[in-house]
């Protein structure tokens, strides 16, 4: 018996399609990225970047749609299978989120890889410590802040729904969970404004910064932003953005045994 | 005793699944549970599946809550649940990584034996389909079966095949608990019969006194449901 | 076993309509004395009725001297199973039957008598 990998192993078979159809997807992208070639030359950096801003947030919205199909297996009687499985909720939870999971972050790095591209276009010459910085820094901490909570927010909304689908309906928990959460972000947020920056920030595009300031001069004024960004990225807003993905999916977790009210 | 329900009364928004049902089920009884539409049957194997919750009164299997006991209880469904993109491969796969009691060996018999087709579920028909789940269900070794209607709208052979299977399969120390409308069918297998009417116990008898009276499992069905 | 088992649900216990059924083979000569019964449970599976029901009826056809159970053999006709008297017992039924059937038309005894014996000449069954 080996539930974790057979949970991961059936996230594979039931989403496996949705991944590699959002991995492909930026064959997309990458193929939009190159008719840029056509803009005028001092804008092609900031529309290319403009586009994979696009492909970013839409991959965000995939990956949550990804993750939060229960509903569709409520319906057909195969969350009832899974619930009558001896594995806990925390184990069926953590193989859904594991496998979106692990898809965001081959998408985002892909993503960062494609920027770097984008810059090397536009002439920046990047040493080594650039490169990690713009493929794998940049991508984990955008993907620990915003998708990662999403993911979970999003699973955990669909195990409320589901969880109480059977005894009435199922819709109320979830509406309130909705209504609730632009309020809750709201709170987080002015609460991480206050409390960033005490903590030494990370400089995550530092090389990078450097790199881009040896750009041609012909290069739009955007990047002026960039190296303005460079006072570096705080960290607590990361960390209490991945604490409460934890926590919601502890919430999950419990709540996946639950059949009812 | 394996299972028990005292005062058991289970309300839904619109209607009353069952209502202060006091029964329990010792080890090794064939149980058959029957009665019409709405009287409560699956309602009652959802409870001691731990699908449901009372209203109120106590469910309690091995001594426990049923779900805190699920890896002793099998359940099937009335409905088709399965991914449609699975082979019986694939159920297997996903039966032997989830539960311990799992035989592989015994499934690919019981699939061959109930001649269940190497294909997906979306391309099986409603009785093959049937059969499958029922190979899945018979494959694991528990205590306590809940059958939700494993008949229904599966066609006489494979009807027959799954009676066969689950008279082949039973264990002197198991408990099946079976719903089904095909009374007349199935009525051989039960040592002991629940009639529910209207989420109430009508009558709880053995099937062989029933018999000494001179009237089928059939008969009384007729006798007490009507 | 191409045996002709019949079971009627609403005719009394499964098990006593077991026994009948083998006493009733053993009495043609469909099941020899010394020849091998089903087990149990493929019996059951057979007449898709509750295992413990056929033990119940072997249980019982052994009490009676019918059959018997050899520890790892199987289960068995009695070698002496009191085949003629089971025979014996089969005809008053058949004749109780009839008897009664004739009786409840108001036919005389003569008058049957012969009705058994036409059909008895004319080979019918």
């Amino acid at each position: 018996m080996r539930p974790l990998r057979t949970l991961l192993w059936l996230e594979w078979r039931r989403s496996g399609v949705w991944a590699v159809v959002l991995l492909s997807s930026l064959l997309f992208w990458a193929w939009g990225l190159h008719q840029v070639r056509f803009v005028d030359v001092g804008r092609q950096v900031a529309v290319r970047a403009g586009l994979l801003t696009v492909a970013a947030v839409v991959g965000a919205l995939v990956l949550c749609l990804m993750v939060g199909r229960i509903r569709s297996e409520t319906r057909h009687g195969q969350y009832q299978v899974l619930l009558l499985t001896p594995p806990s909720g925390y184990a069926h939870v953590l193989a859904r989120f594991g496998f979106a999971a692990a898809t965001a972050v081959v998408y985002y790095v892909i993503i960062g890889g494609l920027f770097w591209w984008t810059f090397a276009r536009a002439g920046v010459g990047f040493d080594a410590e650039a490169a990690v910085e713009l493929l794998l820094a940049c991508p984990l901490y955008g993907v620990g802040l915003t998708v990662l909570p999403a993911l979970a927010w999003t699973l955990l909304l669909m195990v409320f729904i589901s969880a109480y689908r059977v005894s009435g309906p199922g819709w109320i928990p979830g509406t309130v969970m909705i209504l609730g959460t632009p309020f809750a972000l709201r709170w987080i947020v002015d609460g991480l404004v206050d409390v960033s920056y005490r903590l030494p920030p990370w400089r995550l595009l530092d090389s990078v910064g450097v790199a881009v300031e040896t750009m041609p001069q012909d290069a739009d004024a955007q990047i002026e932003l960039l190296r303005a960004s460079l006072l570096g990225v705080p960290q607590e807003p990361f960390w209490a953005m991945l604490a409460l993905a934890a926590v919601m999916l502890l919430v999950a977790g419990r709540l996946w045994q639950e059949v009812e009210g | 005793m394996l299972a028990a329900l005292d005062r058991v009364t289970k309300r839904y928004v619109r209607s009353e699944g069952v209502q202060e049902l006091t029964l329990s089920f010792p080890a090794g009884e064939v149980v058959g549970v029957l009665g019409l539409n709405g009287g409560g049957k699956s309602t009652l194997l959802k409870l001691l599946a731990g699908l449901l919750f009372p209203t109120a009164g106590r469910v309690r299997v091995f001594d426990g809550a049923p779900r805190a006991n699920r890896a002793q209880i099998v359940y099937l469904g009335e409905s088709d649940a399965l991914w449609p993109w699975m082979r019986p491969t694939d159920a297997a796969r996903f039966m032997r990584g989830l539960h311990k009691d799992f035989d592989s060996a015994r499934f690919a018999e019981l699939a061959g034996a109930l001649q269940v087709p190497n294909r997906k579920t979306r391309a099986m028909s409603k009785g093959e389909r049937g059969r499958l789940r029922l190979a899945m269900a018979l494959a694991r070794s528990a205590r306590l079966y809940l059958l939700d209607e494993p008949l229904a709208g599966i066609d006489l052979i494979s009807r027959e095949k799954i009676l066969g299977s689950i008279v082949h399969e039973w264990h002197t120390d198991e408990t099946i608990l079976l719903s089904t409308h095909e009374v007349a069918e199935a009525e051989g297998l039960f040592d002991r019969v629940i009639y529910l009417r209207e989420g109430r116990l009508a009558l709880d008898a053995r099937a062989e006194a029933l018999r000494e009276a001179g009237k089928s499992v059939v008969d009384v069905f007729r006798e007490v449901l009507t | 076993m191409s045996l002709g088992w019949i079971l009627d649900m609403g005719a009394g216990p499964i098990y006593l309509q077991i026994g009948h059924n083998v006493r009733r083979f053993v009495a043609r000569g469909e099941l020899a004395p010394g020849s091998r019964l089903p087990s149990a449970r493929s019996l059951a599976e057979t007449l898709e009725v509750n295992p413990n029901t056929v033990i119940h009826a072997y249980q019982d056809l052994e009490r009676s001297g019918v059959i018997e159970t050899r520890r790892g053999r199987g289960t068995f006709v009695c070698a002496q199973a009191p085949v003629e008297e089971m025979k014996r017992q089969m005809v008053q039924q058949a004749a109780s039957v009839f008897v009664r059937e004739v009786r409840g038309l108001g036919v005389a005894r003569r008058e049957s008598l012969r009705a058994v014996e036409e059909v008895w000449d004319a080979g019918g069954a």
